[in-house]
Formats: structure tokens, sequence, C-alpha cells
């Protein structure tokens, strides 16, 4: 395959010196799985690192869209080169998709300082998370600042993705039927920062005290989890949360650049691992196994203690397929 | 015999009147009083004496019908909001009119006029819906679906020998109702004091661009809902006869909402507008008697005639009861509408005048105060002076040939509109209660629930015609394979007289005070963003000061935030 | 016609809805959006008013393979400019359909700009998807052998 090598090597030359139809089509053959692809994506690799990643999810109708567009002009304000990542869910029948968060962005699209990128999650069963994480090592070779990822959290595989992210801000907004329950639980437990948005809603301050005591429930650090109020629409509060999101990253990631990116791989090493002893698992029809499984309906032995045997014992010295 | 007699007549006088003769009484008394010279005795063709009213001679529940039928003019005015309707007054005719320069506009309005319309409408060029002046726009796209009016100066030739103080007039102009302000400027001008001026802000209702019609908002959400209520408290106060609300049906309709959940998501829309009134501290009987409305009418007949009976129905209720209105003016939805240009056909286009015809004469059983009808070759081009005249005879052969005038409400008592009309009020009711649930229609838009119900509705439509089951004639049934195509000519405006147009523009653009405009626009600014100054009140005394259309609309979208679609397809 | 399809035939096609110039109305554009979701394609759907700066940056950005612009009102008549701008900026692999009201006069100029498709009113589910996936393919095959041809 030395044509494809080459190839790969001079998309990714190409990709790094800023230019925006190799960033786009690599991305483009990343998302596809292609042998291309992922040459490029091991091209250019060493070179990402520099961006900083903010995931931004939250229930529909909580106004992320709108946010996004309000960071976006923050943060070119401040001269900074912005690439948002965008997810949407495909059909699970058909697996098209509409892709409409640029609706939202309208103001951006002329701007050179500015890569937008409409996804479709196209239903993968798993490795949703490590596709994107290529794609924003792409966009991060080529140079750009920061990376908006933006997604739908309504389920998990959404709150796998918001995992790529270095900083995650959970949107929400008063008025969404059940309120706070909207927010799955996952979501919570991985929001750096959380967002009241329509701040200027009358049912505002009723959101954010429903947000601080689901905290209090579930996280110890809860005090280092700021609660933002803005109203997307006006650009008000916006700044306040860019500095949030600021102050978070100097905290998590106050020792250095390279632990950001370690533990961003350890994140999705995490996930691919538990994918991948699942699948083991479920295949597995070793009488050994089989004996296990009885032994726990016998009562014998519990769920998890059983769990633990299994990847120890059998598992440390398999070789995986 | 003659104790008997005398007997039966000493019964009668003690008798007491029940309920429904003195309805009767009523209306036979304010019918008299306001049909005026109109009174005369109408023979058909047959002889017979054609009544203005016809009612059911034994009425066996006279409570039931009085509560939910009436007489026209009458509490809940489901046969009509007036006691004489057309008889004692025909529908105003109102034809749409918009392309080319203000000049062209000029020419085609005066047409009209003479042909016998009695009201003018003007419809912008779509770079003025998007709030760009005409310098700013690549030629081809001038003026090709509306006029391009960008100071007081067009609106002065657009307006030229139109008396305006005489004739109503309707302006097709969102928020911030820049052409209005131009009217006002030239009825200045001309020495016409402001409370001559009749007519509607056609396109007043945010919501239902929002819902339905990218083309139509320009301001945020919220900044359509702020000058909107600017736009009324001004009017109420220095253009009294002008109607500033137009409470839209028409592009939800158009968008594919039900004629049910037409009515549903129409009236929520209106009592939104009037609540945020009164929550300004502004008195219904002071707003609700200016409040208007624009339907679609659909060639669904039957069911479009129960829509607007049931429509009348529900907001008289409305008004009086939940609303507090109690000026019987407030309790009429008074109503203009435009025959639908979705049911028009591009194949066999000259059946679409048989189609207009029918859509016509559904709204004029429906009971419309005011008419625009379409040309047949709508779904090709802006009308041409021939096509637009052929549509303004269709409702002069219906109202002289066809003798539509001449009875109130005639479909009334028919077993099927009085079930339909009781039907089409439940739907609309189950419509109106999910969006007082969701908080009300603003909440409803801003979420996007209403969009989205219409977004089933149209999709389902859209089912319907492509599986055949809904039959439209030369698309999916009775195609002409041999259809001769006929000459469907294609208005533009001639370009060297639009061209001449923008540099005129220019040249005005360089020979106005640029301290009056900058010192306009900085009140504007200071305005928008106040809590207690009227945006519209600066726009007025903006655009008399030369500042254009473009220019304001910039300005206010700076302040008050721009529209966007508030959600995806 | 006889398909042409290139040999990465699952994955879905990207295409874009828009419409440029003035006219808002897009109840036409949703529907085709919808056609080409539910034909297993990934639309990108933006409000109307689209500047064709703006659709070219788009297109670049997001990689598309092909282009439906709904016209309604006389838009249709700067889609030769948005032709050459995505031809400058090297998209001209890209293909583009319309849809809406195009008066026969007109539609000879649209063809020769380069549109493959042109669809008026009572155009059917059926011709508008399957033009829209022949033409995506089209448009990937010539992707894939511009790339080749590169290196």
């Amino acid at each position: 395959m030395g044509d494809l090598t080459t190839q790969a090597n001079q998309m990714a030359t190409r990709l790094r010196d800023g230019e925006v139809a190799a960033l786009a089509r690599a991305i483009s053959l990343v998302d596809s799985r292609e042998e291309l692809g992922s040459q490029i994506h091991r091209a250019v690799r060493p070179y990402a690192g520099e961006a900083e990643v903010i995931g931004i999810t939250g229930p529909p109708g909580a106004g992320k869209s709108t946010l996004l567009n309000a960071l976006v002009s923050e943060l070119r304000s401040q001269n900074k080169r912005v690439a948002v990542v965008a997810v949407d869910p495909s059909s699970p029948i058909t697996g098209g998709a509409v892709l409409g968060d640029r609706t939202r962005m309208g103001e951006h699209t002329s701007d050179s300082g500015v890569f937008i990128r409409s996804l479709a999650a196209r239903g993968h069963l798993g490795g949703l998370s490590a596709s994107i994480l290529k794609i924003i090592d792409l966009v991060d070779a080529a140079g750009w600042d920061v990376v908006l990822l933006e997604t739908v959290g309504a389920g998990q595989s959404e709150t796998e993705v918001a995992e790529v992210a270095d900083i995650n801000v959970v949107v929400n907004a008063p008025g969404l039927g059940d309120d706070v329950q909207a927010i799955k639980a996952g979501i919570l437990e991985i929001a750096d920062v959380l967002v009241v948005n329509k701040a200027d809603s009358p049912l505002a301050q009723r959101t954010e005290r429903q947000l601080k005591a689901m905290l209090q429930l579930r996280r110890e650090e809860c005090a280092d989890v700021p609660v933002i109020n803005t109203v997307a629409t006006t650009g008000e509060g916006v700044d306040e949360l860019l500095s949030a999101i600021n102050e978070k990253a100097n905290t998590k990631f106050s020792t250095s650049k390279n632990k950001r990116l370690i533990d961003r791989v350890r994140r999705l090493v995490a996930q691919e691992a538990a994918m991948q002893a699942k699948q083991v698992v479920l295949s597995d029809q070793h009488p050994a196994t089989l004996a296990l499984f009885e032994s726990i309906l016998a009562g014998e032995c519990g769920y998890e203690e059983a769990t633990m045997q299994l990847m120890t014992q059998s598992y440390a010295h398999t070789e995986c397929a | 015999m003659s104790a008997s007699l005398s007997e039966q007549g000493f019964c009668e006088k003690e008798a007491k009147e029940s309920p429904l003769d003195v309805a009767e009484n009523q209306w036979k008394e304010d019918y008299a009083k306001q049909i005026g010279d109109n009174n005369q005795d109408i023979k058909n063709m047959s002889g017979i004496t054609v009544e203005p009213l016809y009612t059911p001679d034994n009425i066996k529940d006279t409570d039931a019908y009085l509560k939910q039928s009436g007489y026209p003019g009458q509490f809940p005015y489901t046969r009509g909001i007036y006691s004489t309707m057309h008889r004692g007054k025909t529908w105003t005719q109102r034809q749409l009119v918009g392309l080319g320069t203000p000049a062209d506009y000029n020419k085609r309005v005066r047409t009209m006029l003479e042909l016998g319309a009695n009201a003018i409408s003007l419809l912008p060029c779509n770079s003025g819906f998007r709030g760009v002046d005409c310098d700013v726009v690549p030629l081809p796209l001038l003026g090709t679906c509306g006029t391009v009016v960008n100071n007081v100066d067009h609106m002065d030739t657009c307006l030229e020998q139109v008396p305006i103080d005489q004739i109503s007039a309707a302006m097709n102009d969102p928020s911030p109702f820049t052409l209005f302000a131009f009217m006002l400027n030239v009825a200045k001008r001309r020495g016409i004091s402001w409370d001559k001026i009749t007519g509607t802000s056609n396109q007043s209702d945010y919501i239902s661009h929002f819902v339905a019609n990218h083309m139509f908002y320009r301001l945020s959400l919220a900044g359509s809902r702020r000058v909107l209520v600017d736009h009324i408290e001004f009017c109420r106060e220095h253009v009294p006869n002008w109607n500033p609300m137009s409470v839209v049906g028409q592009h939800i309709q158009q968008t594919g909402a039900t004629l049910a959940e037409t009515v549903g998501f129409t009236l929520s829309s209106a009592i939104q507008h009037a609540e945020d009134c009164l929550a300004r501290g502004m008195d219904p009987d002071e707003i609700l008697p200016r409040f208007t409305f624009f339907f679609d009418v659909s060639i669904n007949f039957f069911e479009e005639v129960a829509k607007f009976r049931a429509a009348r129905r529900i907001w008289a209720r409305i008004a009086r009861d939940r609303l507090g209105a109690k000026d019987p003016k407030s309790w009429r939805l008074k109503f203009h509408a435009q025959t639908s240009g979705v049911d028009l056909t591009a194949q066999q286009p000259l059946n679409n005048i048989a189609r207009t015809a029918v859509q016509a004469m559904a709204g004029i059983f429906g009971g419309l105060q005011s008419m625009h009808t379409d040309a047949y070759d709508e779904p090709f081009t802006t009308p041409t002076a021939k096509t637009a005249k052929i549509a303004v005879a269709t409702q002069n052969i219906l109202r002289e040939e066809a003798h539509l005038c001449d009875v109130i409400d005639p479909l009334g008592g028919s077993y099927y509109i009085e079930r339909l009309t009781d039907q089409m009020e439940e739907e609309a009711l189950v419509v109106m209660a999910k969006i007082d649930a969701a908080g009300g229609m603003y909440k409803a838009v801003e979420v996007g629930l209403v969009q989205t119900m219409c977004g089933e509705s149209s999709m389902a439509n859209q089912e319907l015609i492509e599986s055949g089951k809904k039959r439209i004639v030369g698309v999916n049934c009775y195609q002409d394979e041999e259809e001769e195509k006929i000459e469907v000519e294609t208005t533009r405006p001639d370009p060297v007289l639009m061209q001449k147009h923008i540099d005129e523009f220019k040249e005005f653009k360089k020979n106005r005070s640029e301290d009056a405009v900058a010192k306009a626009l900085d009140n504007l600014t200071r305005a928008a963003n106040s809590d207690d100054e009227n945006v519209f009140a600066s726009v007025v005394e903006a655009t008399g000061v030369g500042v254009t259309h473009g220019e304001i609309i910039s300005c206010l979208r700076a302040e008050l935030g721009f529209g966007h679609p508030l959600i995806v397809a | 016609m006889e398909k042409v399809f290139p040999n990465i035939t699952d994955i879905p096609a990207r295409a874009l809805i828009t419409k440029i110039g003035f006219d808002g109305h897009d109840r036409g554009s949703r529907i085709v959006a919808a056609y080409l979701r539910d034909a297993g394609m990934e639309v990108i759907y933006t409000p109307p008013w689209q500047e064709i700066e703006a659709v070219v940056q788009l297109a670049l950005q997001e990689d598309v393979d092909l282009i439906g612009i709904s016209s309604l009102a006389t838009d249709h008549l700067i889609v030769p400019e948005l032709m050459q701008k995505l031809s400058d900026a090297g998209l001209s692999e890209i293909e583009v359909f319309i849809g809406g009201i195009i008066p026969e006069q007109e539609r000879p100029m649209l063809i020769e700009a380069g549109l493959g498709g042109i669809f008026g009113p009572g155009s059917s589910r059926e011709e508008i998807v399957e033009c829209a996936q022949r033409l995506a393919a089209t448009a990937r095959l010539r992707k894939q052998q511009a790339m080749a041809v590169a290196s």
C-alpha cells in the first residue's frame, strides 16, 4: 500500500498547512472508517494536542446551539481560531440524518477563523468516541485553537462521546417539561461546568437550585462544579462561562498538557476496554465460564465476584482476537 | 268565535316575549338602522323574494340556537359579525399588488381601483423583507415579487393620486413597520391628519412568521414582541383608525396545519398578543376593536365555511370571558381572506380560475370582510396585468351575477354546516388547550412545539398527495399527456428602469442630511435599549428625516436581535 | 439510466439543502430534506437567505457531495454565480440540483451552467430521490478519481 501511505502523507501535510479542503476530506475518510483515513490520522497524531476540547451537551430545547454560537463569537473576539464539531443522531431505520446545527451559526459561516463540521452518529454500536476523537485530532493538527464538541445529551452514547472532551459543559434551561430530570444521570457525572440558559426566565432560579441539589447528591466535589447563568440569545453570561471553563481547565490540568492528553486517552481506552470485554464475555462458551454462570444462579457466587474472577483469572492471559 | 279570537288576542298581549323573539327583534332593529339606503327588496329569477336572513321556523331549543348561532351581529357572531353583512355592504376587494419600482406599483394600483377594487395593499420586494436596501442587491433579484420601497419618497410615488384619507391601505410589512412609517410621513407631507388613515398592518403577527413563514420576520422573537406592542400603543394614540394588529392564520395553514389547527393556533396567537398588551397596562376595549385577522381560504369548501363560523364563535367568547372585554366591538372577529395559492397547480393552469372562484365562494359564505383572489398564473410568476384583471372579475361575477351578497349566512341551518361548525370548534379548542398547557403561544413557539405539529401535518398531507389519496386534477388524476403548454408570461421588472431607481436612491443618500440621519439612528438605538420609549415612534421620526428601510432594520437588529428560525426541519 | 455507484456504497451521502437569494418560503426544502434523510442521506439543512460565499464555505468544510437549491421566486437567476464560485473554490466535483418554480425559458441557462437536475411542481419523491442518489454517487466517484490523480 505504498500508494496509500504516500497519499496519506500528502494529505497530512496539506492538512497541517491549514488547507481546509484537505481537513474536510480527511474528516470524511476517517468518518467512513477508510484505511486511508486511519493512515492520515496516524500521520498527524503526533502534531495534535494543542487544541482545547470543550464539550457542550444537554437536553433538546436548552438552547445549546444558540449558546454555542455565542461562545464562538466570544472566542473570536479573543482572536482564537475556533472549530465546531456537532454530532446529531442518525435514524436507526434509514441511516439518514438531518444535521441542523448550522442553523444557529449563520453569522460565522463567512468567518475564515471558524470551521464547522456537522457529523451524524451513523448508528455505530460502539467506537463513536474513537471516531470523533480521531476527527478532533485532525482538526487539532490543522491548527485550530479551540474545538467545541456539541452533542445532544440524551443517551448513553452521547455520554461516551462527551468523554472525548477535556472540559464538559452541560446546558440546561428552565421549563423543559421535567426540569432537571431531563438531564440523564450520566451526563451530570461528567459535567465540569453547568449552565442555566434562558436565565431571564422567572423559573431559572428554581432550575439552578435543583441542579445544585442534584450535584450534592451525586458528587463529593460538587462545590467545584460552577453553575453559570446565561442568556444565549443576548450573549449575557457567556464571558463568565468562558472564564469558568478556563479556570476549570487550569485546575484539572495544572500539572501538564500531557496529563490532559493522557487523561483523554485513558478515558477512551476505558470505553474501548468495556466494549471489548463485553463482546468477549457475550461470546464466551468455555465450560469453565459456563460453570461460573451456574454458580451465580445457585447463589454460590455473587455477580461482582464472578466477574472479577473472570477478568483476572480467565482473561488476563487470553490473546485478544 | 269572536270570544275565542279576542281571548287569543288577550292572551297574546299578556304572553312574555321569548328570548328568541327578543333576539330577533333586536336584529331587525339593527338591520333597519344599518342597511340605510340599501334597503331594497330583492327578487330572484323565479320572482321569489329573497329575504336577508333565514332562520329555523320551529326552533325546538331556542336557548341552544341563541347560544351557538344567534343572529348576525349578535354574540357569539357565528352567523356574521354585523347585522347586515354583505347585503348591507359588500366585502372589500383588496388585491395584493407588488412588483417593480414604485412607479410600476402606482400604475397597477390605479388600474385596480378603476376596476372596482376599493382598497389597496402593498407587497414589498423580497429584499425589503430581508431588511436590505436596493443599492446592495443584485439587479435580477429586485422587484420580482414585490415593490422596492426603501424611503418616504418611494412611498410617495407608490401612492401618487391615491386618496389615502379615503381609501383603506394594507401594508404587508412586519416589524418594525417601516412601510407604514413611510406612509405616515407621506400623509404629513400631504397635510392629511393621521386620524383619517385607515387600513391594517397586515403582517404584524410575528408569531405566525416564526411558526410558518421565514420570509416575514426580521427581528428576534423577543425583539418582534417588543416592537409590536410599541406599534399597537402608538397607533392607539396617534392613528386611531388604523388596525395595527393583524393576527395571521394564513402562513400556518399554508405551511400544512389542518384547518382546525389553524383556528386553534391563530386564536391562541391573538390571546398572546392581547395579553402582552394588557400586561403593558392597555385596556382590552382599547385594543381589541383594532385587532383584525387574516386567513387563507382553501378549496375545502364546506370545511372553510365551518372554520370561519367556528372561529367567530370561539373568539367572541374568549374576548368577552377570558380577556374581559366589554365592548361588543372587541368581540367581533373581523377578517381578510386570501384565496390559497397552495391549491393552485402549474399543470393546466387555466383550471386555477375555477379553483379561485370556489375558494372565493367559501370565503364569502364564511363571512369575510375583505378578500384577495389569486390570479391563475400564481404558480409561475407575479401576476401580469391581464391575469390580475381576471382575478378581480371573479369577485365581481360572484357578487353581481351569482348574487352571493343577497343573503346573510345562507348556509346557516344546513345540517352539515351546523354540525361541522361544532366539530371544527371542538378540534380547535383541543389545540388551544395544548397551547395553554405549554404556557401560551409565545412559549410554545419558542420551544418549537407549534412548528413540530405543523411539520407533522404537512408531511401527512404530502403523503396523501403522493399516494394519490388526495386527488388533484391535472396532477395526480386527469392528467393531460398532450397538454399544450400555454404561454405563461413571466413578469420581470424592466432592468433599465430598476437601475435608474437604484441610481436615484444612491443620489438621495448623498443629498440628505447625514447629521439628521445619525441623530435619528442614535434616538432609535436609545429607544430600543430603553424600557419605556416607543420604538415605533422613533422609526416614524427617523424615516421622516430620510433614514432608509435597510438602515432602520440594521440598527434594530443590532439592538433587539436578528431573527433566526427557531427549530430545524 | 444505469446506476453508478462507487465502491463505498454503504457510506451515507452528504447533501446540503439550502436557499440563496431573498425568498424565505421553505416548506418545499424541508420536505426534500426529509425525503433525502429517509433515503439514508445525511442532510445539512440551513435556513433561507444564504449568501453564495457562505454556501461555498459550507460546501468546503462539510465535504458535501450534493447541493439542493430551492427557488420559488427568481433566486434561481443567481445559481450560475454559485456554480462559478464553487468551481473557483476547487469544488467542481460537487453536483447541484434545483427544485421549485423555474420558468421553462430559463432552464437551458441552468443546464448549461452545470445543474444536474431541475424539479418543478408535481415532481415525485421517487424522481427526486433517484436523481439525488445518482448525482451524489457521481460526485463521490469524481472525488475519488481526483484524489487518485493528485497523488
